[in-house]
C-alpha cells in the first residue's frame, strides 16, 4: 500500500507507542501540544501528498479512501464480496481455529523483550481490525481488537507465505472493521509493542460499512485524531494492551471522549457502541458482575433461585400499569407481571423457606432517565426473618458488592450531570437510618407535624393538612390527592433529597404499604424500609404482612384509592389471599432494582446506559449507516 | 424477636413475660371443657403410630419417604381434627389404619366448601381469642438454631430413650405442623420445615397445665410454630425436640386437604402449587433440582469464559424463530410490541459488538397451545461462541447435559417415565436425511428439485405404512426441505429415545444457519433429541448479510403463502372458520436492524439453544412441563 494519502501510515510512524508516564495530566498537556504541532506537520504532508502522483499499486483502490461516500464504500465492498462468491470462494468461512485468545496472548507473550521474535512459535488469533496502517508496499500494521484488548499485527512480505503480489492483494482487501484470522508468531516491535507477525491472514467476515471516525476528513480532524490517540495513550499502560483509557467500575466515565457519541446510534446499534467505545464493554460486564454477586450472595445463604410467571391473570405485587396481552388458544387476556412478590410468597407458603428470583418486570409507563418499560429486579423472601435482619443483610450485600467490584466502598458519580464535577458516594456500612414520619418533621424543620396517633393518618383532616403542606412548600402532587400520594411527594421533597449516601428511610405508614406488616410497637406504621442512594430508591423491603384478614382489608383500601382515581393502587389478588389463609410463616421480603444499582457503579445518568437494548421510540426507516452520526460529532 | 407477643408456653420464667401471663389467664376463659374433646384413648397405641413415622423421619431427605409421610399426614389430619372441634362427626374414628376407607369419605366432607368455611370461621375465632389474650397469632420473627435436617444429622447417633440436654443441646426450630397427636399428658407434633421433618415431644410436665391446654385448643395442623427445647430420642427411636417453649408463629385458617393426591381436579395441584408443595415435598425437590441445574449451567458457562447478558423481552419485531408471538401495546410510545420468541438475533448482535462468548438464560414467550411439553412462557439458554462451529456445539451440549445430570442425579444413566436412558458420551450423530432414509427407505436427496416425485414417494410410503398418518402436511410442503422435515417429525422423532444429534437440516427450514461446508442444500445445524423430544437446537451461524436477507425474504414468502392458503381453506368452510383463521394468522417480519448488524461483520460463530424446562423434565423424571414450572399457565376457571 503505502499510498501517500494513507494518513494511518504517518500516524504509526510518528505517534507510535512511547514509554508511558504515570502522570496523566502532564501527559495530557504534552499530548495537546504534540497534537498542535503534528496538525501543522500533517497539513504540510497532506498537501504534498495531494500534489504527488499516486503510486500505481494495484491494490491501492479508491475504497481505501476514508473520505468516500458511505454508500459508495458499501457498494465497493459488496462488489468485492460478490467477486469472491463468483470465484466460488466462501467469503464467510465456517471456522477459524484460534490457538489462543488475545487476553491469553498478552499474558503469555507480554513479557517478551523489545524487538524479540519467537519465530518457531506458531500461534493463531482472530479479532476485529480497528486500525490499519501501511508503510510502503511490504509492511502493514493493524490493531487487532478482541475481548476488550488489542495487539498489533505486523505483516511483512518476507514473513508471509505468499508472493509479494499476493501479499499486497490480500492486505488491500482487508479493511478497517473486518474480522480476520491470523496465523503467525509472537514478537515485540523495537518500540516494545506486543505484536503478532503474520504468516497468513484470512478475512473471516466483511465489515461492509465504514466505521465512524471522529477524524474522517480535513486538517482539523487530523489534529483531533492525533489528540484522540494521545489521550487514549495517556491512560494506557502499554504492558496490558488496554484498548483505550481504562475505565473501571466505581470511577467516573467521560462520555465526551467517546469515538461514537451520538446517543441514538449508541443505543440503537449497541454493537457499534461496543466496538468503538471501549468503556461500554466494561459497563455491561459490571452489570453482569452485579447480578452474579447478588446470586452468589444468596446462594451462599441457602436461598433457592426460582422462576415465577411473567404473564398473569392479575398483575399484582406492586402498584403500576401493566402491559396487557392475549393468549389466542386459551382466548384469555394476560398481564405482564409488575412484580414477582405474590408468587414468591406463595412459594414460602409452600415450604421453600428461602427463595429469590432475578428477572424482568414490566411496567407500561413513560420512558425517562430512570425508567424503561422492562427492567430487572432481584426479590428474595426469607422465612422467620424480619426487616431488621434485612437491613443488616442489605448493608452486608451492597457494601460487599461495591467493595468487590470497585475495590473500595466509595464510588464517583456524576450526580448533577456530566458538566458538573462527580460526587462521591460512600457505601461504608452501616448505612444511615431515617424514620419517615420523624424525618418529615425534622427535615421540614418542624413545619410538617403529623398527629401523635398515627392511626389517624387516614382521616380527612390529615389529608387536608397534607394538601395545604404541599401547597405551602410548592410540592407538586397531581390529583388524585390521596394521603398516600401526598405523603409520598412530601417525603420525596424533604427526606429523599437528603439521601446521597445509602440511607434507609423506614417505618412507612400502613396506608402507603399494603403488603407490609404493621409495626410491632408503633401503631399505624409498618416494618418497612426503602434504601435510597443518590436520592433514588434502590431497595424496598419489609416484614411481610401475613395476616390474611388484614391483607384483605388493605387490598380493599387500595380499591378505594383506585376508585378515587389512583390507577396505580393495587388490585386485589384473591388467590394470594387464599394462599395466606394456608399460613405464611413470619417472613421478610426484599427487592432491589438491578438497573439502578448498576447505574451507580457505572456512573450512568441514564438507565439506557446499562441496558443493552433500551426501549426506543419507533423509527421509520432502516438504521442509517452511522457515518452520519460520526459526521455530526465531527462537525 | 417479639416472643412476648407470641403464645409462649414455656415454663422458664424468662419466657413468661407479662403479656404471656395475662394471656394465660384471659385465654383460659375461652377454653372449652376438656371432656368435649375427642380423647385419643380409642387409638390403639400412640406409640404404634409413632413407629410408622419414625422410620421416615430419620432420613433428612424427603425423596424416600413421601408415601409414608403422606400416609401419616392423612391419618393425623383426621384423627387430630376432633380435638379442635373442627370435625365433631368423626369423633368415633378409630385407629386410622383400620378405618381408612371410612375416613376417606369423611375427609371428602372436610374438603367440601361448607365445612371448609366452618373451619375457617372457627380458626378466625381462635385468632381473635389469641389476640384477646394479648398474643399476636402472626409472629414477626423466630431465631431458629437448626433446621430439621440439621438436627437429624447432628443427633443421628443419639440412642433411643435418651435425652441430650446439655447447654449445646438447646435448640430452636420452626416450621409447619403437619401431624398432631394429643394424649392425656403428652402431645406429639410433627413439624416440617424446608429441610425435612422433626417431631416435637410436648410433655405436660415440661409445660404449664394451661400451656398444654393451649396446645390442645388453639393449635391446628397447618399452623406455623416455633419451638425451643432440648433433644431426645424416644423409646421407639424417633428423634424429637423435647419442648420447653412453644409459639404459634402463623395461624393457618384453611385446613390442609387430607387426600391431595386423590383429588379429581388434578389441575388444582398446579393452581394451588403451595398446597401441592406442602402435601408432597417431592414437588419442592423438583424445583430445588431445577435451581441446581440452572446454577450448574451458569457455572459451566462462566468457567468457559461466557458472559451472561440480558436482551429485551419487549420487541418491535419478534424474530429468531417462526412462532406466533404475544402482542402488547406500550401506551407511552403508542406502539404495539411483541414478546420475544427467541433471544437469538439480539445475542448475535452482541457477538458483532465484540462479546465473543455470550449467553442468556431467560424467558421466551410463544402464543401457542398448552400441552405436557408446552407452556406459553418457558425458559431457555441461548449461547453464542465466536470462532466455533456446530461440531463444537455438539461437544458443549454433551458437556452441559452431563454436568447437570451428575449434579442432580449423580449418574449418567437415568430412568425417564420408565424408559432407561444413557447419557454416556459420545451420543449418536446422524444426518436428518439418513435418519429419514433409515425409517422410510426413501433417499430424499435423490429427488433433486422434483418436489412432486418426492411427495409421491412420501405419500406412497405412508399408504403402505400400518400407522395412519395425516398426509395433508406432506402435500402442503412448499419445498423438499420442508417435506423431509415433515416426514422426519412424523416418523423419526419418536424413535430417538437415546440422545441423538440430528444433523444437517435442509436450508429451507433453517433461515439462520450457515450453508453446509460440503453438502449443498443443507446447513450446519443439529437438533438434540432425547426421548423423542427436541432438547437443543444449534448451528454454525449464518454470517453473510446478503444471504441472510434473502433467507428472511424466503421465510416471509413461505409464511405468507401458508397463511394465505390457510385463509383460503377456511373461506371454503365458512365465515366462522375464516374469522378464526384470520385471528390465528400472524406476521413474520424481517429484522432489518439485525441484517445491518451482520453488515458490520460477525465472526464465524456457533450458537445453541437448550430448552431448560425439558432438560429439567428429563433429569427429574417429570412427565409434564407443568411439573417443572412452579406456576404453569392454566385455563381460566
Amino acid at each position: 500500500m503505502g499510498g501517500a494519502t494513507d494518513d494511518g501510515a504517518s500516524a504509526v510512524m510518528e505517534g507510535g507507542p512511547e514509554p508511558m508516564s504515570k502522570n496523566a495530566l502532564k501527559k495530557l498537556e504534552k499530548a495537546k501540544k504534540a497534537a498542535e504541532e503534528k496538525r501543522a506537520k500533517e497539513e504540510v504532508k497532506k498537501a504534498a501528498a495531494a500534489a504527488a502522483p499516486k503510486k500505481a499499486v494495484k491494490a491501492q483502490q479508491a475504497e481505501d479512501d476514508e473520505d468516500m461516500d458511505p454508500t459508495q464504500y458499501r457498494n465497493n465492498r459488496l462488489r468485492a464480496l460478490g467477486e469472491q462468491k463468483e470465484k466460488m470462494k466462501n467469503p464467510y468461512p465456517h471456522k477459524f481455529h484460534t490457538s489462543i485468545s488475545i487476553p491469553d496472548y498478552i499474558k503469555e507473550f507480554g513479557s517478551l523483550a523489545d524487538g524479540d521474535h519467537l519465530e518457531d512459535k506458531a500461534v493463531s488469533v482472530a479479532g476485529r481490525v480497528m486500525s490499519k496502517r501501511a508503510s510502503g508496499g511490504k509492511l502493514m500494521f493493524y490493531d487487532l481488537h478482541a475481548d476488550g484488548l488489542k495487539i498489533q499485527v505486523i505483516a511483512q512480505s518476507n514473513y508471509a507465505s505468499v508472493s509479494e503480489e499476493d501479499f499486497a492483494k490480500t492486505h488491500a482487501s482487508v479493511k478497517r472493521g473486518d474480522i480476520v484470522g491470523i496465523n503467525g508468531f509472537p514478537g515485540k516491535s523495537k518500540k516494545g509493542e506486543l505484536s503478532i507477525f503474520v504468516k497468513s491472514i484470512e478475512l473471516l467476515s466483511y465489515c461492509l460499512h465504514m466505521l465512524p471516525k471522529t477524524y474522517a476528513k480535513g486538517g482539523k480532524d487530523h489534529a483531533e485524531k492525533s489528540l484522540e490517540k494521545k489521550l487514549s495513550e495517556v491512560a494506557i499502560d502499554s504492558e496490558d494492551n488496554k484498548v483505550a483509557e481504562q475505565w473501571h467500575p466505581g470511577a467516573s466515565r467521560n462520555l465526551d471522549r467517546y469515538v461514537l457519541k451520538d446517543q441514538e446510534t449508541r443505543y440503537r446499534q449497541r454493537y457499534l457502541d461496543l466496538m468503538l467505545n471501549s468503556d461500554i464493554r466494561n459497563v455491561f460486564k459490571t452489570r453482569s458482575q452485579v447480578i452474579r454477586y447478588v446470586r452468589r450472595f444468596l446462594d451462599d445463604r441457602d436461598f433457592v433461585e426460582v422462576e415465577t410467571p411473567m404473564m398473569n391473570m392479575i398483575a399484582g405485587g406492586a402498584a403500576a400499569k401493566p402491559f396487557k396481552t392475549h393468549h389466542n388458544d386459551l382466548n384469555m387476556d394476560l398481564f405482564m407481571r409488575i412484580a414477582p412478590e405474590l408468587y414468591l410468597k406463595e412459594l414460602i407458603v409452600g415450604g421453600l423457606d428461602r427463595v429469590y428470583e432475578i428477572g424482568k418486570q414490566f411496567r407500561n409507563e413513560g420512558i425517562d432517565l430512570t425508567h424503561n418499560p422492562e427492567f430487572t429486579t432481584c426479590e428474595f423472601y426469607w422465612a422467620y426473618a424480619d426487616y431488621d435482619d434485612l437491613m443488616r443483610v442489605t448493608e452486608e450485600m451492597l457494601s460487599g458488592m461495591v467493595k468487590e467490584i470497585t475495590g473500595g466502598y466509595k464510588i464517583q458519580y456524576h450526580s448533577n450531570g456530566l458538566d458538573q464535577p462527580a460526587i462521591e458516594i460512600d457505601f461504608t456500612p452501616p448505612f444511615r437510618r431515617i424514620d419517615m414520619i420523624k424525618g418529615l418533621e425534622e427535615y421540614s424543620e418542624g413545619k410538617i407535624k403529623l398527629p401523635e396517633s398515627l392511626e389517624l393518618l387516614e382521616s380527612p383532616e390529615v389529608n387536608k393538612y397534607l394538601i395545604e403542606a404541599c401547597e405551602k412548600f410548592d410540592v407538586k402532587c397531581p390529583p388524585p390527592q390521596t394521603t398516600t400520594r401526598l405523603l409520598d411527594k412530601l417525603v420525596g421533597h424533604f427526606i429523599e433529597e437528603q439521601c446521597v449516601n445509602p440511607t434507609f428511610i423506614m417505618h412507612h405508614p400502613q396506608i402507603m404499604s399494603p403488603l407490609a406488616k404493621w409495626h410491632r410497637s408503633i401503631p399505624g406504621l409498618t416494618e418497612r424500609f426503602e434504601l435510597f442512594v443518590n436520592k433514588h430508591e434502590v431497595c424496598n423491603a419489609y416484614t411481610e404482612l401475613n395476616d390474611p384478614v388484614v391483607q384483605r382489608e388493605r387490598f380493599a383500601d387500595q380499591v378505594k384509592d383506585r376508585e378515587k382515581g389512583d390507577d396505580e393502587a393495587m388490585a386485589i389478588d384473591e388467590n394470594f389471599c387464599i394462599a395466606l389463609e394456608y399460613g405464611l410463616p413470619p417472613t421478610a421480603g426484599w427487592g432491589m432494582g438491578i438497573d439502578r444499582f448498576t447505574m451507580m457503579l457505572t456512573d450512568s445518568q441514564n438507565i439506557k446506559e446499562v441496558l443493552l437494548f433500551p426501549a426506543m421510540k419507533p423509527h421509520e426507516d432502516v438504521i442509517e449507516p452511522p457515518v452520519r452520526a460520526a459526521d455530526d460529532v465531527a462537525s | 424477636m417479639a416472643l412476648g407477643r407470641h403464645i409462649c408456653f414455656a415454663k422458664s420464667s424468662a419466657c413468661l413475660s407479662s403479656p404471656s401471663l395475662s394471656f394465660l389467664s384471659t385465654a383460659a376463659h375461652f377454653l372449652q371443657p376438656p371432656n368435649l374433646f375427642f380423647s385419643h384413648k380409642s387409638v390403639k397405641s400412640p406409640l404404634a403410630m409413632l413407629a410408622r413415622v419414625s422410620h421416615v423421619a430419620r432420613f433428612p431427605g424427603f425423596r424416600r419417604c413421601e408415601r409414608s409421610l403422606l400416609h401419616s399426614i392423612r391419618c393425623n389430619a383426621s384423627s387430630s381434627a376432633p380435638q379442635t372441634s373442627e370435625k365433631p362427626e368423626s369423633k368415633n374414628s378409630r385407629n386410622p389404619r383400620v378405618s381408612e376407607g371410612g375416613r376417606r369419605k369423611k375427609s371428602a366432607e372436610v374438603d367440601s366448601t361448607s365445612s371448609r368455611e366452618d373451619i375457617r370461621t372457627l380458626r378466625l375465632k381462635k385468632v381473635e381469642d389469641l389476640r384477646a389474650g394479648g398474643f399476636e397469632p402472626y409472629g414477626y420473627t423466630w431465631d431458629r438454631t437448626h433446621t430439621a435436617a440439621e438436627l437429624q444429622k447432628q443427633y443421628v447417633d443419639l440412642p433411643s430413650a435418651t435425652e441430650a440436654n446439655e447447654e449445646k443441646d438447646h435448640v430452636a426450630v420452626a416450621g409447619r405442623i403437619i401431624a398432631r397427636r394429643v394424649f392425656g399428658k403428652l402431645a406429639f407434633l410433627t413439624m416440617r420445615d424446608d429441610s425435612g421433618d422433626i417431631q416435637l415431644y410436648c410433655e405436660k410436665a415440661k409445660l404449664t397445665d394451661e400451656a398444654f391446654d393451649q396446645l390442645k385448643t388453639l393449635m391446628d395442623i397447618g399452623d406455623f410454630i416455633g419451638a425451643k427445647g432440648t433433644m431426645k430420642r424416644t423409646e421407639k427411636g424417633e428423634l424429637s425436640v423435647l419442648v420447653g417453649e412453644l409459639s404459634i408463629l402463623t395461624k393457618s385458617l384453611l385446613p390442609l386437604p387430607d387426600k391431595w393426591h386423590g383429588l379429581t381436579d388434578v389441575e388444582k395441584r398446579y393452581r394451588q402449587r403451595y398446597v401441592d408443595m406442602i402435601m408432597n415435598p417431592d414437588v419442592a425437590t423438583v424445583f430445588r433440582d431445577r435451581a441446581k441445574i440452572i446454577s450448574e449451567i451458569r457455572r459451566h458457562m462462566e468457567s468457559l469464559g461466557y458472559l451472561e447478558i440480558e436482551t429485551p423481552v419487549l420487541q418491535g419485531e419478534a424474530g429468531g424463530a417462526d412462532a406466533r408471538p404475544f402482542v402488547t401495546h406500550h401506551n407511552a410510545l403508542g406502539q404495539d410490541m411483541y414478546l420475544r420468541i427467541a433471544t437469538e438475533l439480539h445475542l448475535k448482535r452482541m457477538v458483532v459488538g465484540g462479546f465473543e462468548r455470550v449467553y442468556e438464560i431467560g424467558r421466551i414467550f410463544r402464543n401457542e397451545g398448552i400441552s405436557t411439553r408446552h407452556n406459553p412462557e418457558f425458559t431457555s439458554i441461548e449461547l453464542y461462541q465466536a470462532y466455533a462451529d456446530y461440531d463444537d456445539m455438539m461437544n458443549l451440549a454433551e458437556e452441559i447435559v452431563e454436568k447437570c445430570a451428575l449434579t442432580v442425579n449423580g449418574s449418567l444413566s437415568l430412568t425417564y417415565q420408565g424408559t432407561e436412558i444413557s447419557l454416556q458420551r459420545p451420543w449418536k450423530r446422524a444426518s436428518m436425511h439418513s435418519l429419514v432414509e433409515e425409517v422410510t427407505g426413501i433417499n430424499f436427496a435423490s429427488f433433486g428439485d422434483d418436489i412432486e416425485a418426492a411427495k409421491n414417494a412420501a405419500v406412497s410410503f405412508f399408504a403402505g405404512h400400518i400407522e395412519r398418518h395425516d398426509t395433508g402436511t406432506i402435500l402442503k410442503a412448499p419445498s423438499i426441505g420442508h417435506l423431509v422435515n415433515e416426514v422426519f417429525e412424523m416418523v423419526v422423532e419418536k424413535t430417538l429415545i437415546q440422545p441423538t444429534f440430528v444433523m444437517d437440516h435442509p436450508v429451507e427450514i433453517s433461515p439462520l444457519a450457515k450453508p453446509h461446508r460440503s453438502k449443498p442444500g443443507l446447513v450446519e445445524r443439529f437438533e438434540l433429541f432425547v426421548y423423542g423430544r427436541e432438547m437443543a437446537n444449534a448451528f454454525s451461524e449464518l454470517t453473510d448479510p446478503i444471504e441472510q436477507r434473502s433467507r428472511f425474504e424466503a421465510q416471509v414468502r413461505t409464511h405468507n403463502a401458508a397463511m394465505a392458503a390457510a385463509a383460503e381453506a377456511a373461506k371454503a368452510k365458512g365465515d366462522t372458520a375464516l374469522t378464526s383463521a384470520i385471528n390465528d394468522a400472524y406476521e413474520v417480519g424481517m429484522d432489518e436492524d439485525f441484517v445491518t448488524a451482520l453488515e458490520y461483520g460477525m465472526p464465524p460463530t456457533a450458537g445453541m439453544g437448550i430448552g431448560i424446562d425439558r432438560l429439567v423434565m428429563l433429569l427429574t423424571d417429570s412427565a409434564s412441563i407443568r411439573d417443572v414450572i412452579a406456576f404453569p399457565v392454566m385455563k381460566s376457571q
